[in-house]
């Protein structure tokens, strides 16, 4: 049997801040693979490290020492540039919504294709098709301020898979609206795991959220100290 | 991304701003205004200066002045002559001797004024023979009303046309056949003393134009030579007018070696071309010199732009952390954050362009004649020239260049460190 290549591989990695003059260890030794169609949850309090584990996959930020490889490339040895490009095949979903206030929804969808060099007609068709896999179709044309939280994060889940990416990177998708909003985020999320079969890794504090995934991984202090498969 | 893109997402950060980037913007009108208007005013100035030099001034002419000052003996001395030499009357004669010379006049002038019953114009008093300065003259110094006495008394004058009406507005102080005095101040005697005489008019000429350096004037009042030099009690004149047979430049340069060796070089000859040639440097000098007080302006405008781009980038962390996070380069980050400058810039100039066309327009309209010219008689009898500005498409296409580089030089500070911020430190940015 070939083993497929992990879509993410972490091998002893470790993150130190400087705040002030005191270094923080935010990881301390992480090794997790994700493999092609995996829905973990990582979960952990604040302070954990999750969101700073979730950085370094997301290539936006670098490690202090160990590695991290996407599809088998090694990230650290990655230029600018090349970055951007990876990035691009990274679907980001952030607990504050992160869209660009100016555009309505269909813009916000658009601007990623648009970063990707797609011409308008085929970004504009591509949008339309996304938001109405989110249930958006009626609200497109409104803007993030027009929209409700749970809206705006259908948006952003929109955005994220715009470029048919390689994972989807979830930062407490739902840790901004309210909890029945937030089981219709859940179940718009898994199927997409379930039906598209797009790989997801979603940080969380919420032990109730995290059970909805495949697989919790949880971290403490920097380091992973249990992981729980749930079929 | 594409630059269609790149362009799009900067205007529309661009609207959402709209009051800001007005006033940016606005700083970027003005800068451009200020140079345009001032060169379009300048270079339509030199425009009619040169022209009008060119009507009242033939090009086939020559002027023998003493000395080594160019400008010393002509229009009524600037500066001294720094020798003793002067010219008389009667060297005329022998500049006539000389090949390629048709005829010559020997002018004598003081600054006087000119009175009439109550009214006094201030005026130049010239001596001249009227049938050679005719000839030589033959477009400018031309009778509108009355004949120019060729074999004439000694007690007749022709005055120029703001003599007769110095305001431009039928006020005539005098006309033909009018008896006026000529007074001009003798400072050779102690006490100063008023010399006056008591002449008629003979001849109004024809309008001839604002300035007129050495060809006839509109202000001046002309006397015959001998009654001049007997008047002012001189043989010496200030300077000789010298007509030539052709205005080619070998004939132009000829001719001058030729006067210069004949007074073994204690005079100096200039040309009609040669006049144009200071003027013309002198103007460029002074364009430069507005051009880049206003560039100073528009300089001022840069750093309004690098200033609002500062603090917008500010405001905008966030939103490059969410672009760098969905895939942008940096490079496109940069050329989002120039292209808004780039847009400001080039508003900024159409704009500019514009409006300083306007202010040039409304300047001139001011300083032409019209405004208060007519209500100051001094000003009036400088005679009203019209300034037409002048936009020519260096200076077009040089205010435009300018402004939009103005606008991108100042921008790419800011935009370099919008491009340079870091992803996660963005994203984080409260």
């Amino acid at each position: 049997m070939v083993l497929a290549v992990p879509v993410v591989e972490t091998a002893d990695l470790k993150k130190t801040y400087i705040l002030g003059k005191v270094p923080v260890n935010a990881l301390q030794g992480v090794n997790l693979k994700v493999e092609k169609g995996d829905f973990i949850a990582i979960l952990g309090p604040s302070g954990s490290g999750k969101s700073t584990l979730l950085n370094m996959i997301g290539a936006l930020d670098k490690p202090t020492e160990g590695k991290v490889r996407i599809e088998g490339a090694d990230v650290s040895t990655l230029n600018d540039n090349q970055l951007a490009d990876l990035r691009r095949s990274i679907g980001f979903v952030f607990q504050f919504f992160n869209l660009i206030p100016r555009l309505d929804a269909k813009g916000n969808v658009e601007l990623t294709l648009s970063i990707a060099g797609l011409d308008k007609n085929e970004r504009r068709k591509r949008a339309e098709e996304l938001l109405e896999t989110v249930g958006l179709k009626e609200r497109m044309n409104h803007k993030p301020a027009e929209l409700s939280g749970g809206e705006r994060q259908r948006v952003a889940i929109a955005r994220a898979l715009a470029n048919n990416p390689r994972f989807l990177l979830m930062d407490e998708p739902t840790g901004n609206i309210d909890s029945k909003t937030a089981k219709e985020i859940m179940v718009l999320v898994k199927q997409l795991n379930k039906d598209k079969g797009v790989t997801i890794i979603m940080i969380t504090h919420d032990q109730q959220l995290a059970t909805q995934a495949n697989r919790i991984v949880k971290m403490l202090d920097g380091t992973i100290i249990k992981e729980i498969d749930q079929l | 991304m594409k630059v269609g893109d790149v362009f799009s997402y900067a205007f529309g950060a661009i609207r959402l701003r709209k009051l800001r980037a007005g006033l940016t913007t606005l700083g970027v009108v003005i800068g451009i205004a200020a140079i345009v208007a001032l060169l379009a005013i300048s270079q339509g100035l030199q425009a009619t200066i040169t022209d009008q030099l060119q009507s009242g001034f033939a090009t086939d002419t020559l002027i023998v002045s003493p000395g080594g000052g160019l400008f010393s003996g002509v229009g009524g001395g600037f500066g001294g002559s720094g020798s003793d030499f002067s010219l008389v009357v009667t060297d005329a004669q022998i500049i006539d001797e000389i090949e390629g010379v048709v005829t010559s006049a020997a002018i004598i002038q003081e600054i006087g004024y000119v009175k009439s019953g109550d009214r006094v114009v201030a005026s130049l008093a010239v001596g001249v023979d009227f049938g050679v300065y005719s000839e030589i003259y033959g477009g400018t110094f031309v009778a509108e009303t009355g004949e120019i006495p060729l074999n004439s008394g000694n007690d007749t004058v022709v005055v120029g046309k703001r003599i007769s009406d110095p305001w431009k507005n039928g006020t005539i102080v005098c006309s033909v056949d009018d008896d006026v005095e000529i007074v001009w101040t003798n400072t050779t005697v102690r006490p100063p003393k008023n010399e006056t005489q008591l002449v008629t008019v003979a001849a109004v000429l024809e309008e001839v134009g604002g300035l007129s350096l050495t060809g006839p004037s509109d202000s001046a009042v002309y006397l015959p030579i001998s009654q001049a030099q007997r008047f002012f009690g001189t043989d010496e004149c200030d300077r000789i007018v010298v007509k030539l047979a052709s205005e080619d430049d070998a004939t132009i340069e000829a001719v001058s070696e030729a006067i210069e060796d004949a007074f073994s070089g204690q005079v100096t000859v200039t040309s009609a071309t040669a006049v144009l040639d200071i003027i013309s440097s002198v103007f460029s000098t002074i364009e430069l010199f507005l051009a880049g007080i206003a560039a100073i302006s528009l300089l001022v405008a840069g750093v309004g732009i690098m200033n609002i781009m500062i603090v917008s980038l500010m405001e905008r962390t966030r939103e490059i952390g969410i672009l760098k996070a969905l895939g942008m380069k940096s490079r496109t980050v940069l050329a989002i954050f120039i292209s808004e400058a780039m847009i400001i810039g080039l508003l900024g100039a159409i704009f500019g362009i514009g409006l300083g066309w306007l202010l040039a327009n409304i300047a001139a309209r001011v300083f032409t004649g019209g405004g208060f010219a007519a209500t100051t008689g001094q000003r009036a009898t400088q005679g009203g020239f019209v300034i037409n500005p002048v936009l020519t498409p260096t200076v077009l296409l040089g205010a435009f260049g300018f402004g939009i580089a103005v606008s991108v030089i100042f921008a790419i500070y800011p935009a370099w460190r919008a491009s340079k911020l870091k992803p996660v430190d963005a994203l984080r940015y409260e």
